[in-house]
C-alpha cells in the first residue's frame, strides 16, 4: 500500500507533465520502470494491480486506447515476477539492459494490440526510441526509488538486496 | 475436503500469476472493445476524465505562470539598452514632428500673406518680425528687412488681418516698426458702416482710442473701423479694429470710444511693408 501511495502521485504528475509541458521531449517510460522495480523487488498482487492502474493512467493521459498499456504492463509484471526467481538485476548495467528489453517488449505488446485493433502506429520511431531512453535512464531512476524508500525504514522491502 | 485444500493452496501459491492474467485479460478486453462499444469501461473513463483534465490544466497553468514570470521579470536582458535606444529614437521623432508642424504652420502663414500681397493694388515686401519691444513708453517690433531691401521711414506695415504699424527707424538690414497701439501712433480712420471719419490713437497697451467722434455722430458697438487713406501712410480700407466701448466724453462734445485691434500682435510673425505709398492714396 505504501508503494501505491508513493508511486501513484509520482506517476500522475509525470504523466501530466509528459502530456502537457514536456510533450515533445523523449522521456523515459516511468510506469514501466516502476513496474520493473516492483516486480523484482516486491512481487505481490498489489504490483499486478499497480501495473493495471499505471497502464490505465498512461493511456488516459496520453489519449491512447484504454487497456493497451495496462495489458502490456501487467504482462511485463508477470514476466518479471517469473524471471526474477532466476535472474538477479543487481547491477546498473543489468537493470538498464533489463528495462530496455522490457520496454521493447512493452512496445511490441502495445504495437500488437493496436494493430489488432486496427490503429496505425510507428513501431520504430516510437517504440525503439522510447525503449532506448527508458533503458538508459532506468538505473538512475531505480536508484532514486531505492533511496526514497530507504527513508521509510530498512524493512520497507522484503528483498533488501543490491 | 482434501481437494478443496489443494485448490486453495494452488490459488494462494499462484495468486500473482492468476491475478496478473485476469487483469491482463481485462485490459485486453478494454483495449479491443473500447473503440466499438463506448459504454464498456465508461465508469473508469468518466473517473479519469474528471481527474486527468484538471491535472493537465494545472500543469498548463503552471507553465503559463512560469513563462509569464520568465518573460516579464527574469529574461530582461538588453531591455535597458533597448529602452535607451527607443528613448533616443522617440526624442528624434518628437523633434522631427515639432519641426514638421512648425513648417506646416509657416507654410500656411506664408501662403496666406502671399495671397494677400497679390490682392493688394500696390507694391509691398514681406518681412518677418524678429524682435518685440513692449515697454510702457514704447511699443515697437523689429523686422528683418532694412534699407538694403528698399524699406524707408514712415512706410505702412500691415498683415492680412489689418494694420500693424509704421516704420520709424531703418538700418541696413532691419527696421523698427511703431505699433498702432503705441501712444505716439495716430491713424486716420473711417467707420465702415456710417463713413464717419476719426483718428485711431494707440492707448499704450493693446488697443486704440477712436478720437474726434462727435456726440451726434453715428457710431455703434461692433462697428468696423478701417484706414481712411488720408494720411498718406496707410492704404485705404485696411482693417484697424472693432468698436468695443462707447462713452460720453468728458468735454461733452466728443465721444470716448475704444477699439479692439484686428491684429493680435502676439500672434503675428510675418508682415508686409507697403513700399509704394503713392499708389493707394485716396482718390
Amino acid at each position: 500500500m505504501k508503494e501505491f501511495l508513493v508511486f501513484l502521485p509520482i506517476t500522475i504528475v509525470y504523466l501530466a507533465l509528459k502530456s502537457t509541458i514536456l510533450v515533445n521531449l523523449p522521456l523515459p517510460d516511468l510506469p514501466l520502470i516502476i513496474i520493473f522495480y516492483m516486480a523484482y523487488r516486491r512481487p505481490t498482487i498489489e504490483g499486478a494491480l499497480m501495473g493495471f492502474v499505471l497502464g490505465y493512467l498512461d493511456d488516459a493521459f496520453n489519449g491512447g486506447i484504454i487497456g493497451t498499456s495496462s495489458f502490456a504492463l501487467v504482462l511485463i509484471f508477470l514476466a518479471m515476477h517469473l524471471l526474477a526467481k532466476k535472474v538477479q538485476f543487481s547491477t546498473p548495467a543489468f537493470r538498464a539492459g533489463g528495462v530496455a528489453v522490457v520496454a521493447l517488449i512493452k512496445g511490441a505488446l502495445t504495437y500488437s494490440v493496436l494493430r489488432f485493433a486496427n490503429v496505425g502506429v510507428y513501431f520504430f520511431t516510437h517504440v525503439i526510441l522510447m525503449s532506448l531512453v527508458t533503458g538508459i535512464l532506468a538505473p538512475g531512476i531505480i536508484t532514486l526509488f531505492q533511496r526514497l524508500f530507504s527513508l521509510f525504514g530498512p524493512e520497507s522491502f522484503k528483498g533488501k538486496a543490491n | 475436503m482434501r481437494s478443496q485444500r489443494n485448490v486453495v493452496s494452488f490459488l494462494k501459491k499462484n495468486q500473482i500469476i492468476i491475478a496478473s492474467l485476469v487483469l491482463a485479460l481485462f485490459s485486453l478486453h478494454l483495449a479491443l472493445t473500447g473503440r466499438q462499444e463506448v459504454e464498456r469501461g465508461f465508469v473508469l473513463r468518466e473517473i479519469l476524465s474528471r481527474t486527468v483534465s484538471p491535472m493537465q490544466r494545472l500543469m498548463l497553468g503552471i507553465q503559463d505562470s512560469v513563462k509569464g514570470v520568465w518573460s516579464g521579470y527574469i529574461n530582461l536582458v538588453d531591455v535597458q539598452e533597448r529602452n535607451e535606444e527607443l528613448k533616443k529614437a522617440l526624442t528624434l521623432v518628437t523633434e522631427d514632428n515639432l519641426r514638421l508642424k512648425e513648417e506646416i504652420n509657416l507654410n500656411a502663414r506664408l501662403k496666406s500673406i502671399l495671397e494677400y500681397k497679390d490682392q493688394l493694388p500696390h507694391k509691398s515686401k514681406a518681412a518677418v518680425i524678429i524682435g518685440f519691444n513692449k515697454e510702457p513708453w514704447a511699443r515697437t517690433v523689429t523686422i528683418d528687412k532694412g534699407s538694403a531691401d528698399g524699406i524707408a521711414k514712415d512706410l505702412a506695415v500691415i498683415s492680412p488681418l489689418g494694420v500693424v504699424g509704421r516704420v520709424i527707424d531703418v538700418s541696413t538690414h532691419t527696421s523698427t516698426v511703431l505699433l498702432g497701439s503705441d501712444l505716439r501712433s495716430n491713424i486716420d480712420v473711417i467707420v465702415q458702416r456710417s463713413r464717419i471719419k476719426g483718428v485711431a490713437e494707440g492707448n499704450g497697451t493693446d488697443g486704440f482710442l477712436l478720437k474726434y467722434i462727435r456726440q451726434v455722430d453715428d457710431v455703434q458697438l461692433g462697428d468696423l473701423v478701417l484706414t481712411s487713406g488720408l494720411s498718406g501712410v496707410f492704404p485705404k480700407g485696411v482693417a484697424v479694429g472693432e468698436v468695443v466701448k462707447i462713452e460720453k466724453g468728458r468735454d461733452n462734445f466728443f465721444k470716448s470710444i475704444e477699439v479692439r485691434p484686428s491684429v493680435n500682435i502676439q500672434r503675428v510673425e510675418e508682415v508686409l511693408v507697403v513700399t509704394e505709398t503713392g499708389l493707394y492714396a485716396e482718390e
